[in-house]
């Protein structure tokens, strides 16, 4: 019972605290700078990391799908199957993934050390409301990223399927893109793509309420970016059985 | 500081770009930026039509559907709404037909908009066009199945009377008989046909092909008939046949052999006032059975090579005996065996020579031949025939015709005394060498086998 | 009692309490602008909760907290701001930012506090950095100073914005004699040169018998020892005599 309440309890503030993250992300004054800052932590900073993985995977998934559909003679689906799957699911989910690993972690540490030190307290001193000064730009920042960094993975994969079918079947580059986007509709491309804002807005807010609210001290550092991995990844898959349900609502045309 | 600017300003420039060219690549291959024409047509039975389904005009991607209307009553119809590129509206006229096809053998449904006649007018936007009822693949294979058992009927009749099997024709038919069942019944690697479109048009182009084919066969049927009716009336059948079983002797190749009987026809019916037309009919009858053969023959052999018979072919031997040759055969174990059950015959009781040279069966021959297939019991009605010919002849090129034209007369007495079927029997020379371990070293005569397979 | 225009803080009866566990009892103290006053008293008394109650960083369960004759505990964000102008406080770990170097750590109060021009911050961020010694290091991130020249850029960042009243949580802990008694120089230097006052939190009695003018000890959340030196010393609370009287035999 007591560890229900202690649950439940956690439910509402980690909801205050998302709620607190809009509601400030909408109320001037806004940290463009800290904003700006954090992007290029987030975003520029991640893009080596997806796009490197994206390719690998695409060259992979490639490799794997190539030997089944061969054996139902449908070898000119392999585009269309590498980008459907890329752009719907695989693009998004890795791209989230990825980032709440690499930028969940950085999060929930520097915060809870920011908390640990005092400098928390030294920026209130300041009269600058830390919350907007720090956590807003951050859950911006991954809210903003993500989006383009799934479409950098999204095309890395295609790229890698590429050239791992080229180098298999000598198919021409525009034959490939006509096939591989023959099966694709919009909204199985501008969705999938815009709902990593939320998976961003889940990294985002989840690593900084760890950070942000730690009271343990230098101890609390790892904890706080170990369980900001843990919960984002698990929230992101989650939201995504949602969200994909909700997509199919709103285009059943994409639920075959 | 202005570095930090430069990198976050390229990462959003790139990404901007990237999700402008999804969006464009998207967007082409749906025509979302290109202009439309709203089309209508009305259908009993929509077969898996949905909204969203593709329209393509004479092939190509042309739109999609973008409603369906539902009927109130049993006797209404679906109206479909279609989504149709503004240039490709040429192509639909008012006599334009909209039907209902799939993608591959079990894939998507989508519409097709046959581009209508030259002097129609361009459909107006708005316009409600002809459809036909969707024909289903099912529907198309036994259609496919009723006109192969007419066809096989017909040549069985053709064979008969004129006492004629072209192999070539027994074959076709044949395999194109046993695929279609295998594709109905979804049995074996058939079944697996997933979106495969290439193997679906090939299925459709052989139907189609069968279908002209049977026509040609039929009136082929129709004029033997005819010649044959003129010919009992002249007292001419042992004449024809001889002349028959002479050119079959003198070469293997159909087309060879169909020119050589045009020739000897002419020749022989040449020169009597009626037998022109008797002549003429039995050319025209054999030249078009040679294209239909030819026609058959190709498409099935198009479908054997597709991987996805390829295991179904495999498994049914006999069927490429034609593609054996007489070494690979004698070790081949179905016939080779000795579980098979052979009679051998000799030449001497069942061959005599002719009056014009190549030999033909004696009645103690065919005595021995209605005796030797009594002897086998019911398996002959079920089991593969090979009818194995020898000859000891000097030289290795006379003892291979002779021993196919032995086994080739021996044959066409089975397949026109006994109802079997025509694709059940195969011949096969093997000069005068019988397969290994059958307790015969040389042989000059007939060998009857059943093929009793395990 | 003194003259309220001359008092720089003072406490009336404040209470404080994290869940139930109460940190300050009923504290009420006052000190006067350039007057220094240090906290003595074991870890975990309330001393940081002290100064935090004075930067209005935390609010008291209950009583009233002036600065400069202005309650923080009843004031907005906009008031506060204007208070926290004439506030400096150097963290017990100096409390610097660690993506910030040296220079944009000091500059950043006064970009945001004051309206000084670009060339105006460089100045007063140069002439700062000097006076603690650290003139050559604004380059540098926090990361790469050692830990008493992390304490002087703390103070340095404490005093860019020229405080009338300096909050200092534990200057001198954990440094060698030597650069504590720098650091006390420059503590004492303020004092004197800009009439700044002072509320220092030590465990350095040596230190504080040097540079305060009065001496408060905190002890299971009671200020049990209000007053200067001598005063002190002779309190009968024994915790307080042992805490001045200890420390001034070593
Ligand atoms: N933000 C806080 N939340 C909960 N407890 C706190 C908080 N800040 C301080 N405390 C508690 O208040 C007590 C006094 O802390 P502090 O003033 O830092 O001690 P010190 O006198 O050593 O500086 C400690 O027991 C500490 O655990
Ligand atoms: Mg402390």
């Amino acid at each position: 019972m007591r560890w229900l309440s202690k649950s439940v309890e956690f439910v509402g503030k980690v909801g205050l605290f998302g709620l607190r993250v809009v509601v400030d992300s909408l109320r001037p004054p806004f940290e463009f700078a800290q904003c700006f800052r954090q992007l290029a932590e987030v975003g520029n900073k991640s893009l080596a990391l997806v796009v490197v993985s994206g390719f690998a995977l695409g060259a992979v998934m490639t490799l794997h799908t190539r030997n089944t559909l061969v054996t139902f003679g449908a070898t000119s689906m392999i585009p269309a199957v590498q980008a459907v799957s890329f752009f719907v699911e695989i693009g998004p989910l890795v791209a989230g993934l990825l980032l709440a690993g690499r930028v969940g972690s950085g999060i929930g540490a520097v915060l809870a050390n920011m908390r640990a030190s005092e400098q928390i307290d030294a920026i209130e001193s300041l009269s600058i409301d830390s919350f907007k000064y720090l956590v807003v730009p951050r859950v911006l920042a991954c809210v903003i990223a993500l989006p383009f960094l799934t479409l950098f993975m999204d095309f890395a994969g295609l790229l890698g399927g590429f050239l791992s079918e080229e180098l298999s079947s000598h198919i021409a580059p525009i034959l490939y893109l006509n096939r591989a986007f023959e099966y694709l509709q919009w909204s199985n491309f501008i969705a999938p793509t815009l709902k990593t804002a939320v998976f961003g807005f889940i990294i985002g807010s989840i690593s900084s309420y760890f950070g942000y609210t730690t009271d343990k001290g230098a101890q609390g550092v790892g904890e706080a970016a170990t369980n900001s991995v843990v919960l984002s990844s698990l929230l992101i898959i989650v939201a995504d059985v949602l969200l994909i349900k909700c997509i199919f609502f709103l285009f059943p045309e994409t639920a075959v | 500081m202005s570095r930090r600017y430069l990198g976050v300003g390229i990462f959003i420039i790139v990404g901007l770009v990237l999700f402008a060219l999804g969006i464009f690549l998207v967007g082409s291959r749906h025509e979302a930026f290109s202009r439309h024409v709203l089309l209508y047509t009305e259908f009993t039975d929509l077969d898996g039509i949905a909204k969203g389904s593709k329209v393509q005009v004479s092939g190509m991607d042309a739109g999609q559907v973008t409603r369906i209307e539902v009927p109130r009553s049993p006797s209404g119809h679906f109206r479909v709404q279609m989504k149709v590129d503004e240039q490709l509206h040429g192509l639909v006229r008012t006599d334009s037909v909209v039907t209902v096809d799939t993608e591959g053998v079990v894939g998507n449904t989508f519409l097709t908009i046959h581009s209508g006649s030259l002097n129609a007018a361009i459909a107006q936007a708005g316009s409600v066009l002809q459809s036909k009822p969707p024909v289903t693949m099912s529907d198309l294979l036994s259609h496919g199945l009723g006109i192969m058992n007419d066809a096989d009927a017909t040549i069985k009749q053709v064979g008969g009377k004129l006492n004629v099997a072209l192999d070539g024709i027994n074959g076709a038919v044949g395999n194109v008989n046993d695929l279609l069942l295998g594709l109905k019944e979804g049995r074996g690697p058939a079944g697996m046909i997933l979106r495969d479109e290439k193997m679906a048009d090939q299925v459709r182009e052989t139907m189609s092909n069968v279908q002209s084919t049977t026509s040609n066969l039929n009136q082929a049927s129709g004029r033997v008939n005819v010649l044959v009716a003129n010919i009992q009336q002249r007292d001419l059948p042992q004449k024809l046949d001889d002349t028959m079983t002479r050119i079959r002797s003198a070469s293997t190749r159909a087309d060879e052999t169909i020119q050589k009987v045009q020739q000897s026809l002419a020749q022989a019916l040449g020169p009597d006032a009626n037998g022109v037309t008797a002549g003429q009919n039995v050319s025209e009858a054999l030249a078009n059975a040679n294209v239909a053969t030819g026609n058959m023959a190709e498409d099935t052999e198009a479908l054997k090579h597709n991987f996805f018979f390829k295991g179904f072919f495999n498994h049914r031997g006999y069927y490429t005996l034609a593609s054996l040759s007489p070494e690979e055969y004698r070790h081949t174990k179905l016939f080779g065996s000795t579980q098979s059950p052979r009679v051998w015959l000799q030449a001497d009781t069942l061959f005599r020579h002719g009056p014009h040279g190549p030999e033909e069966l004696t009645p103690n021959g065919k005595h021995a031949i209605d005796a030797a297939v009594a002897s086998f019991g019911n398996p002959i009605f079920t089991h593969p025939i090979v009818i194995e010919g020898y000859s000891d002849a000097a030289t290795p090129a006379d003892a291979l015709s002779w021993s196919y034209a032995r086994a080739q007369l021996v044959r066409n007495y089975v397949d026109a005394r006994y109802p079997f079927t025509t694709k059940n029997i195969g011949v096969m020379p093997l000069s005068a060498t019988p397969p290994p371990g059958l307790g015969h070293d040389g042989w000059s005569g007939i060998c009857i086998v059943v093929a009793e397979k395990k | 009692m003194s003259d309220p225009k001359t008092i720089a803080v003072e406490f009336k009866r404040v209470m404080k309490s994290f869940g139930t566990k109460r940190v300050l009892n009923d504290v009420s103290f006052h000190i006067d602008q350039g007057q220094a006053l240090c906290l003595l008293g074991r870890s975990g008394t309330g001393k940081s909760v002290t100064l935090k109650l004075i930067m209005a960083l935390m609010r008291p369960d209950s009583g009233e907290v002036y600065v400069d004759q202005d309650n923080v505990v009843s004031m907005g964000e906009k008031g506060l701001s204007l208070v926290r102008k004439k506030l400096g406080y150097l963290f017990q770990d100096a409390a610097l930012f660690d993506s910030l170097t040296l220079y944009e750590n000091l500059a950043l109060p006064l970009s945001r506090l004051t309206k000084k021009s670009k060339d105006e911050i460089d100045d007063v961020v140069h002439h700062v950095l000097t006076d603690v010694g650290l003139g050559g290091d604004g380059a540098k991130y926090p990361s790469a100073l050692s830990g008493g020249m992390k304490k002087r850029a703390g103070l340095a960042r404490a005093l860019v914005l020229e405080p009338k009243i300096l909050l200092a949580d534990e200057p001198s802990s954990g440094l060698d004699r030597i650069t504590a008694s720098e650091i006390d120089g420059l503590l004492m230097r303020r004092k004197v040169e800009h009439r700044t006052a002072l509320i220092i939190v030590t465990h350095d009695v040596h230190g504080a018998r040097r540079v305060a003018d009065r001496v408060g000890v905190l002890d299971k959340g009671n200020l049990v020892a209000f007053g200067s030196v001598d005063e002190v010393s002779q309190s009968e609370n024994e915790v307080a005599r042992k805490l001045i009287t200890e420390g001034s035999n070593v």
